[in-house]
């Protein structure tokens, strides 16, 4: 009986704290409440964090449900400045080990973004793009899909909430900020999750108001008080029926994982030097399609 | 008979099945899809539709644009306008445009990857910098920009529908409606691809229908009035005509066989060719009324024209279904479908006419004014003919003959410059705006023909091997080497494309070095990019080609020259594959060679065979081939003359040439044949068969020709060029059939098989006669029908005492004397009965006959000829050697029975 009472109570004060955590993440949420307002709430609880560094899966899965993986690190950094550096290195394919992405944004929001290619020579190749069909490295995703988006060059317009799968969301039409284009089409929507004020899903438009892509955050971890993680991004393309997913196996928040040295040219060079034709004979040659595909 | 004895009856079966068929006319399909036109059967198939789903379809509309001021944003507004319109249709899966389009550019260490435009740009300059880039990908040129920039292509692809018919045709329209929303917005728009085929073919085969029916009646009614100036001829072919196009589209409509762009056609054939039966048969119809004056002369002549006309019209009706019925075991889908319904439409014809025309004699009789052969008068067209003809016959036979086995050499010479085409594209005529649409893109971009070769490895990741991609090249280079394929594309060309922008654009077409580089290129495209080129798992690689070939027979050189060299570059380590829908669709082509080649060969055999049974000889059966060999070859000869291609309709034309034009030559044979039974002047046999059957044969002919000349007037080249030639054809036959069948006829002697099982004799009589012993009861009927059968009065003298003549006679029935004149005195020797024979003795040696023989009784006899025998000798050894014996075997017991006489005394 003793024991029954203690859980049931147990059950209680449970139900209690997620009441009162709902309150809290909402409690600021008023019909009056802003688009910006909520994105600012949504920025501050869940992308403050300055040295990350993940292990993830990208699964390319093309029409035809053909699926083709590859394995990267991830590495972020926010400066004390507000200049966010990002890393993305390639461990497989064999073929691929060593191709990275870097891309710096400086405070002011200009992106710098290069390549590496080790089969191609020790030099970054600065790469330039624009609009929706920015893919990078063949994934359906852009730079700004996984580094977030910087909030002072858009405006929020907060719609109706709505429900997904019985859950309530908050909903934000994103837009170019005023100040940096004159062009007023609707970029993305963005659904927030009420109750923990994470963006689970986004559907970018193209240039006519259509869905291109849909974004889904999966498997969200807490990892930090209120702050979540997805372990799972998928990114659908409307268009040419791909879908693209990232899978996060492993997660570090910690400095020492993300040293500054790293984001440059030369540890690059020296990690990952330049494969000459001649070491082509020695590579492994021996992948098949099971190695390579899941 | 039955037709005249029981109209009603047979009236009544006709009005009920008519109306049973006519039930199925709503059930009736239409199919122009291209799958008709490939062998179901083609191993190919499966090849194609796995590289189809792997690499994507082959079947894309293309939208043209032209404009000289395509990249200003006006214009490119209205490209963004009419793209994003196009992918709101239902069932378009996808639209590639210079608004889908990628481009890389690598400039000094910078790598820029960006959509070639996102939107229709705002200012000339951006415009123009577009321009630019998209001139800059090779990949592009040909395929979506032309070199001067003042073309660009819009690939419309859509979903698979069940009811492609009918899908296509809406995508068509719905294409068709946004390209004239924009047709004044640039210099040139048009759609060029399978949807729009389907539909012009559709919509051609609807104004056939409406157009050559109504054509070929007109031209019928007014031929046979020219020829014949009788309605009643005029109107039974109608009649006969509409009964059987209801029964036959009715049948199609039960039995789901559907209609295609050669059914069009199906109605003009019903009505030209079911008209010359119904000619023949009337003209034997007004024959009798001749020879049968009298109160029940329509009855009489109805009996004289079945009597006269059934076998042979049975025989040109089975000879005219062969002919369609070859090609029912064709491959093409296209032409089976076609010769299942003419097959039908043919037998149900013939069936018809012998219950239509005896029906409608009975209750119309003949014409008064109906006027035929010499009544028409020396000035008709059929009388100057052959008085022409009759000129060369009786001078020049030989002369003929060598001019006729000469001009067939010449003209089979040039048949050896035929080729083959199967290219739905050259159904159409060369003016047709279609046509001129795909030429302009052929020109401006590159073919709308696409095909796949595909090479396929064991090896994971193959082609992300440098010497893989390069066997790519080597077979590109080939291609190009050949020189008849506009464009090619592979995964090789984008490899090369990245290596040149990557190294600041410099050095051009060379392909990365490790297969580091490759896999690191690649990840710079979205696997979309690569996904007619390169499966997923790098196994297989394809190279797309598109070019605007529509010699099939060109075109199966070429690649059979292709697998020949991708065998040695592809290596024992990789397979590899040719497809494509048009590859498919001209290598059936080839089989439309051979299968027409086995059809001839098999009608030729077949008609051999019969003519050859039904007149109890090789050489008759080797006669009835020659005026349709004639014409044939004649007609071959101008096709390869003329560059008249060979194709599902021209291949079709010399089978039921063949099994039209051999009617001809069967009433001939047939006529000359009855004429035989009375004469023994063979050449006056022929002249008089040719006299009677030249006006029938000429009209028929004419009128065929023009009925098939009607065909010119479709909408589809291969139905047009069908009909020219058939109609040539039909003219070839009057010169064969005329001229130079009757020159060998003189030189022959036919006995029917139908004469000899339908002989009424009284076989006492045969078994009982010395000339006929020792010979089987067919022998003796053959006997007789080589024969003359004479009929003599009572009181009337079959051989007169003291003339010379070579002749002796077999009584087959009454009774005759043999008296002895000397002086004023007679005396009777003996009495002739039915079996016996006489004058023998005159017929072995040229002698003065000793004794009247006078008819007591009706006596009906054979006479044997002696001069007439010996010609026989030649046509007929056995029997006339037989006959020979016997009458040596009696002549021998004539002398025994005198020397016993003799001895006696």
């Amino acid at each position: 009986m003793k024991l029954l009472l203690r859980s049931q109570l147990f059950f209680l004060l449970s139900l209690l704290i997620s009441f009162s955590h709902l309150q809290e993440c909402i409690g600021f949420v008023n019909s009056e409440t802003t688009g910006a307002e909520i994105m600012e709430e949504v920025d501050k609880r869940h992308q403050q964090f300055p040295y990350i560094y993940e292990e993830q899966s990208m699964v390319l899965v093309d029409r035809h449900g053909d699926r083709d993986t590859r394995k990267a690190r991830r590495y972020s950094r926010v400066e004390e400045d507000g200049t966010v550096r990002f890393l993305l290195l390639f461990d497989y394919p064999q073929e691929v080990k060593g191709v990275a992405l870097l891309a710096n944004r400086e405070p002011d929001g200009r992106t710098n973004k290069y390549i590496y290619l080790p089969a191609y020579g020790e030099q970054l190749l600065e790469s330039a793009g624009e609009g929706s069909g920015d893919n990078f490295l063949g994934t359906d995703f852009s730079v700004e899909n996984l580094t977030g988006e910087i909030l002072s060059d858009h405006h929020y317009v907060r719609r109706d909430d709505s429900e997904i799968e019985k859950v309530k969301h908050f909903v934000l039409d994103v837009y170019k900020a005023k100040n940096t284009s004159t062009e007023d089409r609707i970029l993305r929507r963005h659904f927030i999750q009420q109750d923990n004020l994470y963006i689970t899903l986004t559907h970018h438009f193209d240039k006519h108001g259509r869905i291109a892509r849909k974004q889904s955050h999966h498997d969200l971890k807490e990892v930090d008080h209120d702050m979540l993680r997805a372990n799972m991004t998928l990114m659908k393309n409307m268009k040419d029926q791909h879908q693209s997913l990232i899978k996060t196996s492993r997660r570090i928040f910690s400095h020492d994982y993300v040293p500054l040295e790293i984001f440059t040219a030369e540890w690059l060079y020296k990690n990952y030097p330049h494969i000459e034709p001649a070491e082509d004979m020695d590579t492994d040659n021996s992948l098949d399609v099971k190695g390579t595909t899941e | 008979m039955l037709g005249y004895k029981r109209p009603a009856v047979v009236g009544l079966f006709l009005l009920l099945v008519t109306i049973f068929t006519a039930t199925g006319l709503q059930r009736l399909q239409i199919d122009t899809g291209i799958d008709s036109l490939i062998p179901a059967d083609d191993p190919s198939r499966m090849v194609y539709q796995k590289v189809m789903r792997e690499f994507g379809t082959d079947n894309k509309t293309i939208i043209y644009i032209k404009d000289p001021n395509l990249w200003t944003p006006e214009k490119l507004a209205r490209i963004e306008e009419l793209h994003f319109a196009i992918e709101k249709i239902d069932g378009v899966s996808r639209v590639d445009s210079l608004f889908t389009l990628h481009t890389l550019q690598g400039k000094g260490g910078k790598i820029i990857s960006r959509p070639l435009l996102i939107a229709s740009p705002k200012t000339e300059e951006e415009a123009l910098d577009a321009k630019k880039s998209a001139l800059a990908n090779p990949l592009y040129q040909g395929n979506f920009f032309s070199n001067n920039g003042e073309v660009t292509a819009m690939m419309v692809s859509v979903i698979d529908a069940e009811d492609s018919n009918n899908f296509s045709r809406t995508i068509h329209l719905a294409l068709e409606e946004q390209v004239e929303i924009h047709r004044a917005d640039f210099e040139r728009i048009a759609q060029v691809g399978p949807p729009r085929i389907n539909a012009e073919l559709k919509n051609s085969l609807y104004e056939d229908f409406i157009l050559l029916g109504p054509l070929s009646v007109v031209v019928l009614v007014v031929s046979i009035l020219i020829f014949m100036r009788s309605w009643l001829s005029a109107v039974v072919p109608l009649v006969t005509s509409l009964i059987t196009i209801i029964w036959t589209f009715g049948a199609l409509g039960w039995i789901g066989v559907p209609l295609n762009i050669l059914s069009a056609m199906i109605p003009s054939l019903i009505i030209v060719i079911g008209s010359t039966e119904d000619t023949h048969m009337m003209s034997a119809f007004l024959r009798g009324l001749k020879e049968n004056p009298g109160e029940n002369s329509r009855k009489e002549a109805v009996k004289y024209m079945a009597k006269n006309i059934g076998l042979p019209m049975a025989l040109t009706v089975l000879t005219t279904t062969l002919g369609f019925a070859s090609n029912l075991f064709s491959d093409i889908g296209l032409i089976q479908q076609f010769s299942i319904a003419a097959t039908f439409a043919m037998l149900a014809n013939g069936f018809i006419t012998i219950l239509v025309m005896p029906l409608m004699l009975s209750i119309f009789g003949a014409d008064g004014s109906t006027s035929l052969g010499k009544d028409m008068g020396k000035n008709s067209l059929p009388d100057r003919i052959m008085s022409i003809f009759r000129y060369f016959q009786v001078r020049f036979p030989i002369s003929i003959l060598v001019f006729t086995a000469i001009l067939c050499a010449c003209f089979i010479f040039q048949a050896s410059k035929l080729y083959v085409t199967n290219d739905p594209l050259s159904y159409f005529p060369s003016d047709r705006p279609l046509i001129k649409d795909a030429k302009r893109i052929h020109e401006d971009l590159a073919g709308i023909k696409i095909f796949f070769i595909s090479l396929e490895s064991k090896q994971g990741k193959a082609f992300q091997e440098p010497k893989n991609i390069q066997k790519l090249v080597d077979i590109q280079s080939f291609l190009t080497h050949q020189g008849v394929y506009d464009r090619s594309i592979s995964l090789a060309d984008h490899l090369r494309f990245l290596n040149h922008e990557f190294r600041g654009g410099s050095p051009k077409n060379f392909l990365p070095e490790t297969r580091q580089l490759v896999a690191q290129y690649l990840m710079f495209l979205h696997r979309g990019d690569l996904d007619n080129y390169v499966s997923h798992d790098y196994r297989r690689a394809n190279i797309v080609v598109r070019h605007n070939i529509t010699d099939s027979h060109t075109l199966n050189q070429y690649i059979e020259e292709l697998q020949e060299v991708i065998v040695k570059i592809a290596g024992s380590d990789m397979k590899f594959f040719i497809v494509g829908e048009n590859l498919m669709v001209n290598k059936a082509a080839e089989s439309l060679m051979t299968a027409q080649i086995k059809a001839l060969v098999l009608l030729m055999a077949l008609i051999f065979l019969i003519m050859s049974i039904m007149f109890t000889s090789f050489k008759g059966g080797l006669i009835a081939l020659v005026p349709a060999i004639i014409p044939i070859a004649l007609m071959f000869g101008i096709m390869g003359y003329l560059k008249i291609p060979l194709n599902p309709g021209t291949a079709m034309v010399a089978v039921i040439a063949i099994g039209i034009a051999i009617d001809g030559t069967i009433h001939l044979l047939a006529r000359y044949n009855e004429l035989c039974r009375r004469t023994s002047d063979y050449e006056d046999a022929v002249n008089t068969a040719v006299n009677d059957e030249a006006t029938p044969l000429i009209v028929s002919s004419i009128a065929l020709a023009l009925g098939f000349g009607v065909l010119i007037f479709s909408n589809f080249t291969i139905v047009a060029q069908f009909g020219a030639l058939a109609a040539t054809t039909m003219l070839f036959s009057i010169f064969a059939n005329l001229l130079v069948t009757p020159i060998i006829m003189t030189r022959i002697r036919l006995v029917g098989l139908y004469q000899i099982l339908s002989m009424s004799i009284d076989s006492e009589v045969l078994d009982g006669s010395p000339l006929l012993q020792n010979m089987s009861n067919y022998q003796r009927r053959k006997a007789i029908l080589i024969s003359e059968l004479h009929e003599f009065e009572k009181g009337e003298l079959l051989v007169e005492q003291d003339t010379i003549g070579r002749n002796m006679h077999l009584i087959l029935s009454g009774e005759a004397e043999v008296i002895r004149r000397d002086g004023s005195e007679s005396r009777s020797l003996a009495i002739l009965k039915p079996g016996q024979i006489f004058g023998e003795v005159g017929y072995i040696r040229e002698t003065e006959r000793t004794a009247d023989v006078v008819a007591t009784k009706r006596v009906s006899a054979l006479r044997f000829d002696y001069e007439r025998m010996q010609k026989d000798l030649k046509f007929f050894p056995n029997i006339v050697a037989k006959l020979n014996f016997n009458i040596s075997y009696i002549l021998g017991e004539r002398l025994a029975d005198m020397v016993g006489k003799s001895k006696n005394k």
